[in-house]
């Protein structure tokens, strides 16, 4: 139980990876908030109805109401994660002036209406030493460039940037900011990626892509939602309290070597 | 000519990207010398200036510095590559690529600094390799991040007079290049699948670096320094997984 007594926040909460978190925290003793735009489908691990937050993390509105109701019922937030994310699968020929802007306004301004209405919640929990923790996404795509995902790319590198400048500004107060930026998770938006337009699939079927995938991590595999938790719970955790303002690459080596030829 | 005047003193000039750096500073106006093992390539223009010498002797070094004293841009080019994992590489695989790649460069630059004049500029040849890992390539990776931070230290402590800065070159069409496709099952087809992970549609070729070269050395570069500059066509941008090659 390395969360018991902390109260967390999650956005993306449906999503593949957000639901690992919501599921992991639990099993940690955490008090956890559910938030998603999505009220459809069964909510992740054993959090309660009463624990699942309707949130637009585009929305300000949205954001003050969701820290309001943190501060009315527990009074603090210790931990804060930023999991909402949508990838939107184009050059930037193709992509619309609003496919780009809903991508900033989910990717990076979702990141920091969450922060910015948490931060006196944090700070409530920051305190005797204890630090507070806020884990945002970014991706291994912040450094290097997946073809076909311009926008996405570039609202990594965003929060990336964000991360290291809310670091700066907020750790005297015991606030810590991090990010984790995953390689290739299997999780819904993998698989859109796999299948969806201008991926070059020719024909292949996906089992044959995802091998190929495979294949070409140093691990000979590409990661899972609960890999991600793993380091989420440790990023959240006390044992985490001198890491502050870093981008911690998930990727099973992926990025770690030069692009890998057919040798 | 944008080398007019400067006297440059590149290391390994026999071949490849060290030759092709030879040539453009010599049209750019630079005074040459260079070096190798052995003896003068016949073919080297007569304006350039040959000496046999083994980077990793530092006596025949410092005394090749005072030879050459008043170099006003020193490349540090000469390098090896073994092909090997961590436990296939021997002693003597060590002595060849750390010998070269790290104490040839150290000992070039122990040697040059304190005669180079102000405003001088040291041009260390990294690699991609110093900052991503190419397979069976253990030594030669190490020995190129080594430049790296060396290239880092040199222009942190001797700011004020020297400039100091690193070309990390990617595939580059030299004999190195087609040891790397020779190890390959299917040479063809590593080459025709390298070929498709290159933004630019060619592998480099050594006047590409030799180009990056000239302006590092040259005034218009006088604000760049402590800095890796990465000369490969864009592969290094793109992902390491490109669906469309699968």
């Amino acid at each position: 139980m390395r969360l018991a007594g902390k109260t967390a926040l999650i956005t993306g909460a449906r999503g593949g990876i957000g639901r690992a978190i919501v599921a992991r925290f639990l099993r940690e003793g955490a008090d956890v908030y559910a938030a998603d735009l999505s009220e459809d489908g069964s909510l992740p691990g054993q959090v309660s109805e009463g624990r699942f937050i309707k949130l637009d993390v585009t929305c300000e509105a949205d954001a003050i109401a969701a820290m309001a109701r943190v501060g009315d019922e527990a009074g603090k937030l210790d931990i804060l994660v930023n999991a909402a994310g949508i990838e939107i699968e184009k050059t930037i020929e193709e992509t619309s002036l609003e496919e780009w802007n809903r991508s900033f306004a989910v990717n990076v301004t979702g990141t920091f209406l969450a922060c910015k209405y948490a931060l006196p919640l944090l700070r409530a929990a920051a305190k005797d030493g204890i630090t507070s923790s806020v884990i945002n996404f970014g991706s291994y795509d912040g450094f290097i460039a997946d073809p076909g995902l311009a926008a996405y790319c570039a609202t990594k590198g965003a929060v990336h940037a964000l991360t290291r400048a809310m670091a700066c500004d907020h750790g005297p107060e015991g606030i810590r900011v991090n990010a984790i930026c995953p390689g290739y998770i299997d999780t819904p938006m993998m698989q859109s990626f796999l299948t969806g337009d201008g991926v070059g699939g020719d024909g292949k079927s996906v089992e044959t892509m995802k091998q190929a995938m495979r294949d070409v991590h140093p691990m000979r595999t590409y990661g899972t939602p609960e890999d991600i938790a793993n380091l989420v719970t440790w990023l959240a955790s006390d044992e985490a309290r001198y890491a502050a303002g870093q981008l911690w690459v998930l990727d099973g080596g992926l990025s770690a070597q030069v692009q890998q030829m057919k040798l | 000519m944008q080398l007019a005047g400067k006297r440059a003193f590149v290391t390994g000039g026999r071949q490849g990207i060290g030759r092709a750096i030879v040539d453009a500073f010599t049209a750019e106006g630079a005074a040459v010398t260079t070096c190798g093992r052995g003896a003068r390539p016949e073919e080297i223009s007569e304006h350039v200036i040959w000496y046999d010498l083994d980077v990793t002797d530092a006596e025949a070094v410092a005394q090749m510095a005072y030879t050459t004293d008043g170099t006003d841009i020193l490349v540090n080019n000469a390098g090896v590559q073994v092909e090997k994992t961590v436990p296939d590489s021997t002693d003597a695989d060590w002595d060849a690529v750390i010998g070269t790649n790290c104490k040839g460069v150290f000992n070039m630059c122990r040697a040059y600094i304190p005669t180079m004049p102000k405003g001088g500029v040291i041009l260390n040849i990294g690699s991609i390799s110093g900052r991503f890992a190419d397979p069976s390539m253990a030594l030669y990776n190490a020995s190129k991040a080594f430049v790296h931070g060396l290239t880092r230290s040199i222009a942190v402590d001797h700011g004020p007079n020297l400039r100091c800065n690193a070309i990390c070159p990617g595939w580059i069409n030299t004999g190195m290049l087609e040891a790397g496709f020779d190890l390959a099952r299917d040479p063809q087809t590593a080459r025709a699948d390298a070929l498709a992970r290159h933004p630019v549609g060619r592998f480099g070729e050594p006047r590409d670096v030799a180009a990056m070269a000239v302006w590092l050395a040259s005034d218009a570069a006088s604000f760049a320094t402590g800095q890796m500059f990465t000369v490969d066509g864009g592969m290094t941008a793109a992902s390491p997984i490109n669906p469309g090659l699968f």
